[in-house]
């Protein structure tokens, strides 16, 4: 049975719109207008259990408002969705029982209070019996690394520290399945890289799928194995990272380094040469190993000076992003004209 | 249950992370109490009376004190829902495996508690220095359960007007007439005995007397016919805004829009 599986998913926000001004004001107190907000438009998926799947989009996509769907915060405007077998507006308090949800920017635990407290709460309001949330908290604790951190007050926590014992919390009744809303929100590299480790490998040792929102590509590459993207509520991009980068990823990065000086006017024919550097000799520039050969970059680079070091990376994912959006989008944009 | 009493619990733990705010915050009684009994002060003397429909100054003050300390230790949940709606954090509440209006009740009760204690505290001191002591300690289980009652329904109206914010987000208008009712036909500010017998009609016949006046004046004034009137009245308006939470929250679920996607 798929963790989640989700058929003709709507949601529309009816929201009130009113001019400025206050005439305006006025008007809207007596003829109040409003608007319908498509969030969510017929999105369909499945995920299998134990599967990491990531779901990506801009602001305003509808990720956010998928989760609090599947978690059963939201009621659907139409549409069906099953989240490990329970219909989640229906069946909310039984299906909390089976997740966990973090959502990277409202705290879940007490501010004032030391972590610990709002663990132990977590522990009591999942029925837990305390000599297994004590063994649970001292799993976890080790597994993020806030042994330490534990009884300090929240409020008092940096932000990479917080957010480390957020998601511990979201662990501690051992769901099945977690539903991590932008996980790693304003957190450093440092930071993320701390909370994508402790998490790819507590979602390994217990198979627990897990649904993840973000714009970070970073966490998308380091967590994910299928990704869904979304843009105005609809699902553009759907298929395996790996995929992704391999159709996506066509355009090479290069930097080389030189013994000596090379001329200013150094290109290389079908790349684009991004810089040249004086003082260190380096030489960075792209190009499609579609249309250009990687042998012949490298021949003619070997051929302009005595090579040092060379480098040769894909762009960021952020870009490969970046441009499905903009594929959707054109295509959106050209629908639209030839409707109109 | 153990998870409601968990969740009062920490209420507790987090209304006293602060004491020092706490007992500042509670100390604005001595100031209201002060100025009650400057007016009554008066007012009695002016009336040549020592009490006034059976009231005497004493009791009055003592009255004036049990209404207050229910008035600012009540929890401010309206305002405390429309917050959580606004800034989000209400997806947290809503996706745990527990009956949400039975947490915001034990959430409410362990934020309310030591705040009451210590405006009770606080005001009682400066009351027995101003008033004299206070009633005896018969009357005081009476008080009690009536307070208990009392508390219930200001949980009930206030959260009802804290779950319209679901719908209309800003309730901040809602609880403020709703505040003013109770001063007024409540009790809170003149005991419901100093007015004409119409008003005192009027006033008996809705929820606000129940909320406020019913715990005071069983406090100062002792009365079978009255306490078992007054639970009885409490009773009916909690089964009747009671049912009406429970079903304005299953409709409100339908229609909750939560800020920031």
């Amino acid at each position: 049975m798929p963790a989640i599986q989700v058929t003709n998913l709507t949601k529309t926000f009816r929201t009130k719109h009113k001019a400025a001004g206050l005439g305006a004001s006025v008007r809207s107190l007596f003829r109040p207008e409003y608007r319908n907000v498509e969030a969510v438009r017929g999105l369909s998926f499945e995920m299998e259990s134990g599967e990491l799947l990531g779901f990506i989009g801009p602001n305003g996509a509808g990720k956010s408002t998928t989760i609090k769907i599947l978690t059963g915060i939201l009621f659907p405007s139409g549409g069906d969705a099953k989240v490990l077998g329970y219909i989640p507006w229906k069946q909310r308090q039984k299906l909390a029982y089976h997740i966990g949800t973090v959502f990277g920017q409202r705290p879940q635990l007490w501010y004032h209070l030391p972590a610990i407290d709002t663990l132990t709460l977590f522990g009591k309001i999942y029925e837990m019996e305390d000599r297994e949330t004590r063994s649970r908290i001292a799993e976890l604790a080790e597994a993020f690394e806030i042994t330490d951190l534990l009884e300090t007050p929240v409020r008092k926590l940096s932000l990479g520290q917080r957010m480390r014992c957020e998601v511990a919390a979201s662990l501690l009744h051992k769901p099945e399945l977690l539903l991590l809303d932008e996980p790693s929100i304003g957190l450093d590299v440092v930071a993320k890289q701390h909370i994508r480790d402790a998490l790819r490998d507590m979602a390994k040792k217990e198979n627990v799928g897990v649904l993840l929102t973000s714009h970070d590509a970073g966490d998308l590459e380091a967590l994910c194995k299928r990704v869904i993207i979304i843009n105005h509520g609809q699902i553009v991009y759907e298929d395996k990272v790996s995929t992704l980068k391999r159709s996506f990823l066509t355009s090479k990065l290069v930097e080389v380094r030189y013994a000596e000086q090379i001329s200013t006017s150094f290109h290389i024919a079908g790349t684009e040469t991004l810089k040249v550097a004086k003082e260190r000799y380096g030489v960075k520039l792209r190009f499609d190993a579609r249309t250009t050969p990687v042998e012949k970059v490298m021949a003619a680079l070997s051929a302009a000076g005595t090579l040092l070091d060379i480098t040769v990376s894909d762009p960021p994912l952020e870009e490969v992003i970046a441009a499905i959006y903009k594929t959707a989008e054109k295509s959106d944009a050209d629908e639209g004209r030839n409707r109109g | 249950m153990k998870k409601y009493l968990a969740v009062f619990k920490i209420n507790l733990l987090n209304s006293l992370a602060y004491p020092a705010e706490m007992v500042t915050r509670s100390a604005m009684i001595l100031l209201f109490m002060w100025i009650f009994f400057q007016l009554w002060r008066i007012t009695f003397a002016a009336a040549g009376s020592d009490s006034i429909n059976g009231l005497s100054l004493h009791d009055t003050m003592w009255y004036l004190l049990l209404a207050e300390t229910l008035e600012l230790g009540r929890p401010r949940l309206a305002r405390v829902i429309s917050e959580q709606v606004k800034d989000g954090s209400i997806a947290y509440l809503l996706n745990k495996p527990y009956n949400f209006l039975v947490y915001q009740l034990s959430s409410g009760l362990g934020e309310s508690l030591p705040r009451m204690g210590m405006l009770f505290v606080l005001g009682g001191a400066l009351v027995w220095a101003m008033a004299g002591p206070p009633p005896d300690l018969v009357n005081w289980p009476l008080a009690l359960v009536a307070l208990a009652g009392a508390w219930l329904l200001h949980f009930c109206v206030n959260a009802l007007i804290g779950l319209a914010a679901f719908v209309a987000e800003e309730v901040a208008p809602f609880e403020w007439i709703y505040q003013k009712f109770t001063f007024v036909l409540g009790g809170m500010l003149i005991p419901l005995d100093f007015y004409p017998a119409w008003l005192q009609t009027i006033a008996k016949s809705l929820p606000f007397a129940y909320m406020m006046y019913g715990p005071a004046r069983l406090f100062v004034l002792p009365d079978m016919q009255l306490f078992a009137q007054i639970i009885i009245g409490q009773l009916l308006w909690l089964a009747i805004f009671g049912g009406l939470l429970v079903l304005v929250f299953s409709r409100g679920m339908r229609r909750l829009a939560i800020n920031g996607g």
